[in-house]
């Protein structure tokens, strides 16, 4: 609620900060000028929605199509007598909750860019920024409103056979740590909606830095929903689960929209990318790390686990081998941007880094899909 | 940035304190009688062991004899990692299937079966499941009318903070659009 009213607040006093941005936003159309002058003509021009939109839709294609197969895959058997959960919500649930993954990687993607573009240079920047904050506050409520939809998903996955009523949504909710932390998910996303708000309105006197840690802070209870181990070790692989998510969701969402946005620009993108390119090597190692140390101690942890015959027998160690070998396939996709189109890019000369970035983001994709799979599946062998 | 992480990182932790820690699936690690087992006398009980606290509530356990008879009587118990139900004496030797659905301490409902085996006949007849009405975890088709309202009145205040939440989304939502929309359009306007 607080959320909302402080979003709609810039609204209803609209008259009196209205002067304000006028001011601000003289200068920028005349940004805009500048960069279609001097940057790629062939972005602006030529069909840009549709190649431009290829890295968002690489994303959440690969995204949905992953983890459709591994719920595929992973199918519960009938057990007689029990009312198990119909289609819709077998598969709706699961690509409800890739959806709300990938809402939160935009959000915090955009999120990060103010600081991946730097404040230096406002008439070449502004532009940028002016379509990623609508687009922030989009997605925040596409975040906020798949959080509330998920819980309704899970409330009708565990009252299998009926449709869940607001008195079970809410006893849900009240039983369930899954629903209080997709609600605080919510809540974050509200808050973020409302601040995105008044950055639409007010530019980059809205802090960067308080979009980028409330992004950062609904992320923290997804974890919450999948499962770790009750054990000595709960703390230590919560925190790595924790580090392994906000590794993933700046990485990929820092690199989509840098692919969706930036690229068009050689010039801006000359100055993002070697950044960018640090904060993405760092990430690859935090979230391998982490991942690997999640995947092999929720086994190691569960009873009845040896440990490594069962990473080919069970459907969780399946699953963890497919994110290994994804996130294997990212090295050398990164690496080619890394060190094959970066040394180009810097000369300020025209590369393919869309397409390869759309490539990297699409086994992102992928992985994020495996990885709300892994969230359900049985850890012992069948 | 880095101590921009550190901040987020640390209040995670705290956080991670108040919200209900996320635990994992339960995994069965018992059962009696035990799964594939042969047995001359048929078990009044059924009950299944898991590595760690079952939740209440929501536990089901069906036995469904050869014939598709169902034999469970009476709801599920739960206590402690066992749940637990009662079994009428079982009739014609065959394999029965223990099925189960639980929801795991973090979140998420297991369902799995197991089998036995009925070596000898017993005393059963399969004439009483018509008037079993089968366990699930909907409300029965014709409930006490006085059991309904008091979950209303249990549920109500609840069930109508969920509605209320939608109505304010929406709003706000609506909100959301005016105010984004006005924006871009002054910006046209420039």
């Amino acid at each position: 609620m607080t959320a909302g009213g402080s979003g709609t607040a810039p609204e209803g006093s609209g008259t009196a900060p209205g002067e304000g941005g006028t001011a601000a936003e003289g200068t920028a159309p005349g940004g805009a000028g500048v960069a279609t002058a001097t940057g790629p003509g062939i972005g602006r021009t030529g069909g840009p929605e549709g190649a431009g939109a290829l890295p968002a839709w690489g994303l959440v294609a690969g995204a949905v199509s992953a983890v459709l197969v591994a719920t595929a895959f992973g199918a519960a058997e009938a057990v007689p007598g029990i009312a198990l959960p119909g289609p819709l919500v077998e598969y709706g649930l699961p690509v409800l909750r890739v959806l709300l993954d990938l809402a939160a990687v935009a959000v915090v993607g955009l999120s990060f860019l103010p600081r991946l573009l730097g404040f230096d240079d406002p008439d070449r920047t502004e532009p940028v920024m002016r379509r990623a904050r609508p687009l922030a506050v989009s997605f925040a409520w596409a975040w906020a409103v798949l959080a509330l939809l998920t819980i309704v998903f899970l409330t009708a996955e565990l009252n299998a056979g009926a449709v869940p009523t607001p008195g079970m949504v809410a006893e849900y909710v009240n039983e369930v740590g899954a629903g209080q932390g997709l609600l605080f998910s919510a809540a974050c996303a509200l808050a973020y909606a409302g601040i995105g708000l008044l950055a639409v309105r007010f530019g980059e006197k809205v802090p960067a830095e308080l979009r980028i840690v409330i992004a950062l802070f609904g992320l923290l209870p997804i974890p919450v929903t999948g499962h770790a181990v009750e054990s000595v070790w709960h703390d230590p692989i919560m925190i790595s689960m924790e580090l392994h998510v906000l590794g993933a969701a700046a990485w990929t969402g820092g690199l989509a929209v840098i692919a969706l946005l930036v690229a068009r620009d050689r010039e801006l993108l000359a100055r993002v990318l070697p950044g960018f390119s640090r904060l993405a090597t760092l990430a690859l190692i935090v979230v391998g790390v982490s991942g690997l140390v999640n995947g092999l101690a929720t086994m190691a942890l569960t009873p009845g686990v040896a440990l490594p015959g069962d990473l080919l027998s069970s459907e969780y160690g399946l699953l963890v081998l497919v994110k290994v070998a994804l996130t294997a396939l990212l090295v050398p996709l990164a690496a080619q941007i890394r060190f094959r189109l970066l040394p180009r890019i810097e000369r300020r000369e025209g590369t393919a880094v869309a397409g390869w970035a759309a490539a990297e983001v699409t086994v992102m994709g992928m992985a994020y899909g495996i990885a709300v799979a892994l969230t359900t599946a049985q850890i012992p062998p069948a | 940035m880095l101590r921009l992480l550190t901040v987020v990182l640390l209040a995670g932790v705290a956080l991670l304190g108040t919200v209900a820690p996320a635990r994992a699936h339960n995994v069965l690690i018992g059962s009696d009688p035990e799964d594939g087992a042969r047995l001359a006398t048929a078990p009044e009980k059924i009950t299944l062991t898991f590595d760690q606290a079952v939740r209440q509530g929501f536990a089901q356990i069906t036995v469904t004899g050869p014939d598709g008879t169902r034999w469970e009587e009476g709801k599920t118990a739960v206590n402690g990692e066992k749940a637990s139900v009662a079994v009428r004496p079982l009739g014609p030797a065959g394999e029965y299937v223990v099925g189960y659905r639980i929801l795991s301490s973090d979140g998420h409902p297991v369902a799995d079966t197991l089998k036995f085996t009925l070596t000898a006949p017993g005393p059963g007849t399969a004439s009483q499941p018509a008037t079993d009405p089968p366990p699930t975890a909907a409300p029965p088709s014709t409930p006490d009318l006085s059991a309904q309202a008091a979950e209303a009145a249990q549920n109500g205040g609840a069930g109508m903070a969920v509605v209320w939440i939608v109505g304010a989304l929406v709003v706000l939502g609506g909100a959301t659009v005016v105010a984004l929309r006005r924006t871009r359009d002054r910006e046209e306007a420039k």
